[in-house]
């Protein structure tokens, strides 16, 4: 782990952030603040305007987006929020003129091979194997107009290759997915190749853009060995790097530990001060956000426009409204205070104990070393620290999936019930399901089944339980975690907050007495949030131990308003 | 798992005489290697050339660690084909050992010893100089000096950068199936969990996939037919000499074969 | 979800996304696979002059590498008519790469080579059991093809399949196995063998048949290979034997294999932004 600040998870403020008193209001900052080789003179601020927008992917029967009416006008920040399925991500990408309705509308289609000016005729069959003929198949189907400076958002991209600068930036969740080359340098120079900027101009601009977003490492480092923050701010850097006028942001935090989203947030902060830059936020987590926009635009569920209007006054006129659709709206009088459980009939026995751990990748050195724990039933032990500390890795030998590299994981009596071993890491996986469960942080790489029936029900095939009862079981497990309108679809399927209800499911069929959870709320929205600290507290109530490993504050908070809570800091 | 193989390990020093050559100029060497060589087989010629290879070895950054950890597969490849042209080729000759259906003769014993050579002569250098070269430079070279359309050979970069993540993935997919119970069984219902694995790490590259194209596209990759580079790949004189060299290794074992007559056409 | 049972078990049928090639030019002429009239005669042109060059034989003065002329009329024959055909094919199939075909082609390549990477390393344990009879490694052929026909079925891309099964090669080879760098002349000789055959249906089938012929493809050309350079010294039988089961593996193993995965991913959901899944029901 290599991040610069404290271990502290409740994160001491950042450093490497612009101090205060530099900030200036944007109109006072223009250019002069800037010198050349840093920032080059920061582009104007864009247009955007939308004209009953609508947006269908492939393969889909329903509008993602449908009937959009929207202007933001240039330099403006704005925090995009709606529920899940509103199309937030869609109206990104259509904003970064990546959605290509090919010729299912689109009365003028582009030229790919040679966008520049105007030379639009037939001239796009004759541009050689890599840009030959008109996108006969596009991505979808687009009704209404989507324009960036009065331009349809697809032609202004392309007219922006071809001129050698962009007009639009866009940052994505997840930071493992957009490292697009393998040493630092390269990865933000990739953009700046890409639109023909000449070598002599790339290097220059790579280390002023590095510099900018207070990258840590140099040019060569690898981009394989970076923290998912760290990884994130080198994305910023090359989307930064082209000097966009709009800069799209689509929950670039979701995914990060306190730590890396401050200082990510800390970054967009900086540039958004010291540009005309126009800015657009997609971010369940509005806490994080709401200081730096200007507006917010609610997305309705069913397409459209809900409200929209400056920050405070749409929190405090449609506050509730949006929390029910769980958008996080940091009002204290509105966070989701859950109802404390009952407390256990029994009181807690120890189930496992740590003695002297040593966790890591095997023949590497050691991450953790010399932890001592206790885990007992109907408390919860939450492991807290940033990314890197370990705590993962320890999850998972406490779950008996991977060996310690030295030390002990001892089973106590209540847990063996009768196996003669008592490390976990050596049981059958089959006597894994009734005794410790896992929830991985990535639902989707838990997922064994074809339907979200037959998901929670494999574990209890496997444990000969009869046809009857698995029906049963799974049953009343889905209603619980309203899943049982989907039981006929496939889990991949799945929205992302379904999915993590269901990956709890699956682990809690068979009903094990240890929970282990690595980060269960990462990335959900505020309902799904609260439901899951609801049903922990159940779990606790009946006297299940659970594991969890986290970086979510408010959510240790919550456990131990709803039951007993242990918590361990790891450092890294 | 052990890290991402890709990088260059211990023992690799990428800038010795023969690493860093411009990354065209060992795909050359390469080529022109193993085209002869694939061409005949006998002791010779493919002997000649392993010697020479040997020869050259000091001068390819590769410390003999590092070599036996990269070129271990050869040998193990080498025995057991050689075992099966001695054995069940062709007889020839005087017969020298008879193991029930087996049967060694001289013509045979010949053949395997080809047959191990030839895979040692031909794997050799391609296992060596590929350990020396970085994917990177080797895109930079593919695009820039030998012009192969630069799309394909970025996207392949780019995906090839996430063979990292991809191991990772796939040893979480394993330790989950266990978290599900699976994988406990017989070899049935481990060859079952492992088909689920491998599903399981195509859908979850391909999600992957779909995400880093919209990435790169947003920072304009493939909106446009012209690109600069910021790495510069340079074809120098002495990358040209190193491919002479090459040739010139693969004419001496070729005419060490004629000369003794035991060049013999593979394909006749 | 519903199963998709209207998905294509036969040949050519497959309904692709392309509307007739006609309809651009509004010259609609009802010729099958959206094929213009111009294509549709050069292909007519290429298979007349196969049948011809087979009619009239070709001169047994003539010599190439020691086999006279009179032998080779009937490969020369067919290699006028297919290639014809299979450039057609990959000239009219009007769908160029877009860049999430692309980084998803490089990503099946990826994760076919450590695929592949895998089997390397385990291949000399797969096949001592079977050198009883020494062609019958030829049977796990078909694990070598793998990710070239799953590329071509996924991407419906021109030149996927080579490219799916050259990078998944390369890479094997990068991770280092016992053939070094003639892996490489594999994955070029395979790729080329499931692209033909994808190529030769115009790129308009990718069902189970045309999954079945274009690992079939690919087994006949890594057969082929093999024999030439690994295995020079088998007699005549072993030849036929060994080619023959290197096209039932590369149709089984390659072809129902890579047709039931894109069949079980494209349910999943995962291909919906490409023109396999395009092709598949809405949802």
């Amino acid at each position: 782990m290599t991040a610069p600040d404290g271990a502290a998870p409740d994160g001491a403020a950042p450093d490497g952030a612009a101090p205060d008193g530099a900030a200036c209001d944007s109109a006072a900052c223009d250019s002069a603040a800037c010198d050349g080789a840093a920032c080059g003179g920061p582009s104007r601020g864009v247009r955007i305007r939308a004209e009953g927008w609508g947006w269908r992917h492939n393969g889909r029967l329903a509008w993602a987006v449908r009937g959009l009416d929207l202007t933001v006008p240039a330099g403006r920040c704005v925090l995009l929020l709606g529920p899940s399925g509103s199309g937030k991500s869609t109206l990104l990408s259509g904003l970064a003129g990546l959605l290509d309705p090919g010729n299912h509308s689109a009365p003028g289609h582009e030229p790919q091979g040679n966008p520049a000016q105007g030379s639009t005729a037939q001239g796009s069959t004759a541009q050689g194997s890599t840009a030959r003929g008109s996108t006969a198949q596009g991505n979808g189907e687009q009704e209404g107009e989507l324009l960036v400076d009065g331009v349809p958002a697809r032609r202004a991209r392309t007219a922006a290759v071809a001129g050698h600068r962009a007009r639009t930036g866009l940052l994505l969740q997840d930071p493992t997915a957009q490292t697009v080359l393998s040493r630092c340098g390269d990865d933000v120079a990739f953009g700046l190749e890409n639109h023909a900027v000449p070598r002599e101009e790339i290097w220059p601009r790579v280390t002023a853009a590095l510099n900018r977003v207070a990258f840590p490492y140099g040019r060569e480092h690898a981009t394989s060995h970076l923290s998912g923050g760290e990884r994130q701010r080198l994305a910023l850097a090359g989307v930064l790097v082209l000097r966009p006028g709009l800069l799209l942001l689509d929950e670039p935090t979701a995914m990060l530990d306190p730590q890396g989203a401050d200082l990510l947030r800390e970054e967009v902060g900086a540039v958004l001060r010291d540009g005309d830059i126009t800015c657009v936020i997609v971010e369940h987590r509005v806490d994080r956000w709401r200081d730096l926009a200007d507006d917010v635009v609610v997305l309705g569920p069913s397409g459209g426009v809900q409200t929209t209007g400056p920050v405070e006054e749409v929190f405090s006129r449609a506050g509730r409204r949006l929390r029910e659709q769980g958008v996080w709206i940091p009002d204290p009088g509105l966070v989701p205070v859950p109802v404390p459980a009952p407390e256990p009939e029994r009181a807690p026995e120890p189930l496992l104990l740590v003695r002297d751990l040593q966790v890591g990748r095997p023949r590497e050195r050691p991450v953790l070393s010399g932890v001592e724990l206790e885990i007992c039933s109907g408390t919860a032990l939450c492991l807290l620290g940033p990314n890197g500390s370990g705590k993962s890795t320890l999850a998972l030998a406490l779950a008996g999936l991977s060996a310690p590299l030295g030390g002990q994981i001892e089973a106590t009596p209540a847990l063996t019930r009768g196996l003669r071993r008592t490390a976990p890491h050596r049981w059958r996986p089959l006597d894994l399901l009734t005794r410790i469960g896992t929830v991985f942080q990535n639902p989707l790489h838990q997922f064994v089944a074809t339907s979200v029936a037959e998901e929670p029900a494999v574990g209890l095939r496997l444990l000969g339980v009869n046809g009857e009862e698995i029906e049963q079981r799974v049953g009343r497990l889905l209603t619980r975690l309203r899943l049982d309108h989907l039981s006929r679809a496939h889990p991949y399927t799945l929205s992302g907050g379904e999915q993590r209800r269901l990956s709890v499911a699956t682990a809690l069929a068979t009903r094990p007495s240890v929970l282990v959870l690595d980060e269960p709320t990462f990335g959900q929205d505020a309902r799904t949030w609260k439901e899951l600290v609801e049903l922990f507290g159940e779990l606790l109530g009946a006297g299940h131990a659970l594991v969890v490993a986290t970086h979510d504050l408010p959510l240790v908070r919550a456990l131990d308003a709803v039951g007993r809570v242990r918590t361990r800091t790891l450092g890294p | 798992m052990r890290g991402d193989p890709l990088r260059f390990g211990p023992g690799i020093d990428p800038a010795a005489p023969l690493a860093r050559a411009n990354p065209a100029a060992k795909l050359a060497v390469s080529l022109v290697l193993s085209v002869a060589l694939l061409l005949t087989v006998d002791v010779v010629t493919a002997g000649t050339a392993l010697v020479l290879e040997i020869a050259a070895l000091p001068w390819c950054g590769l410390s003999p660690g590092a070599l036996a950890r990269r070129a271990w597969v050869l040998p193990a490849g080498a025995v057991p084909a050689a075992w099966a042209a001695a054995f069940l080729g062709t007889d020839s000759g005087a017969t020298l050992l008879v193991l029930g259906p087996l049967t060694l003769t001289e013509g045979s014993a010949q053949a395997g010893a080809a047959v191990a050579l030839r895979i040692l002569a031909v794997g050799l250098p391609g296992v060596v100089l590929l350990s020396t070269t970085d994917p990177t430079a080797l895109a930079d070279s593919l695009a820039q000096n030998l012009h192969l359309p630069h799309r394909f050979v970025l996207a392949g970069l780019a995906g090839l950068s996430m063979f990292g993540i991809l191991a990772e993935e796939g040893q979480t997919l394993r330790l989950a199936r266990r978290a599900r119970g699976l994988g406990g069984g017989g070899p049935l219902s481990r060859l079952r969990s492992l088909f689920g694995v491998v599903f399981a790490l195509l859908v979850v590259s391909l999600r992957r996939a779909t995400v880093l194209a919209t990435a790169m596209e947003a920072r304009g990759f493939g909106a446009s037919p012209h690109r600069t580079w910021a790495r510069p790949s340079p074809f120098t004189r002495s990358d040209t000499a190193f491919c002479l060299g090459g040739l010139a290794l693969a004419l001496l074992a070729t005419a060490a074969g004629t000369a003794t007559g035991s060049w013999h056409m593979v394909l006749s | 979800m519903p199963p998709h049972e209207q998905d294509t078990r036969t040949t050519g049928s497959d309904e692709t996304p392309i509307e007739p090639g006609g309809g651009r030019n509004g010259l609609s002429l009802g010729l099958p696979w959206g094929l213009a009239p111009g294509h549709a005669a050069t292909i007519a042109a290429g298979i007349l002059l196969g049948i011809a060059v087979r009619a009239v034989g070709l001169p047994d003065t003539w010599e190439l590498f020691g086999t006279s002329g009179d032998v080779l009329t009937t490969p020369v024959a067919l290699l006028i008519a297919l290639g014809t055909i299979s450039v057609t094919g990959a000239v009219t199939a009007r769908s160029p790469w877009r860049v999430v075909d692309l980084v998803v082609a490089a990503v099946i390549g990826v994760a076919g080579g450590l695929f592949l990477w895998g089997i390397a390393t385990s291949w000399n344990a797969l096949t001592t059991p079977l050198s009883f009879y020494p062609p019958a490694s030829a049977g796990l052929a078909g694990l070598w093809l793998v990710p070239g026909v799953l590329g071509g079925l996924i991407l419906r891309r021109p030149g996927a399949a080579l490219f799916c099964e050259l990078m998944a090669a390369v890479l094997e080879a990068v991770l280092g196995n016992q053939w070094g760098f003639s892996t490489v002349y594999y994955g070029v000789v395979e790729g080329l063998g499931a692209e033909f055959v994808l190529a030769l249906l115009l790129y308009r089938g990718f069902g189970l048949l045309p999954a079945m012929l274009s690992g079939a493809g690919a087994g006949v050309s890594l057969a082929l290979l093999d024999l030439a350079i690994w295995y020079p010294t088998f007699s005549a039988s072993y030849r036929t034997a060994y080619i023959g089961l290197a096209i039932l593996s590369g149709a089984v193993i390659a072809g129902v294999g890579s047709w039931a995965l894109t069949r079980a991913l494209a349910r999943v959901g995962v291909l919906a932004p490409l023109a396999s899944g395009a092709a598949a029901e809405r949802v």
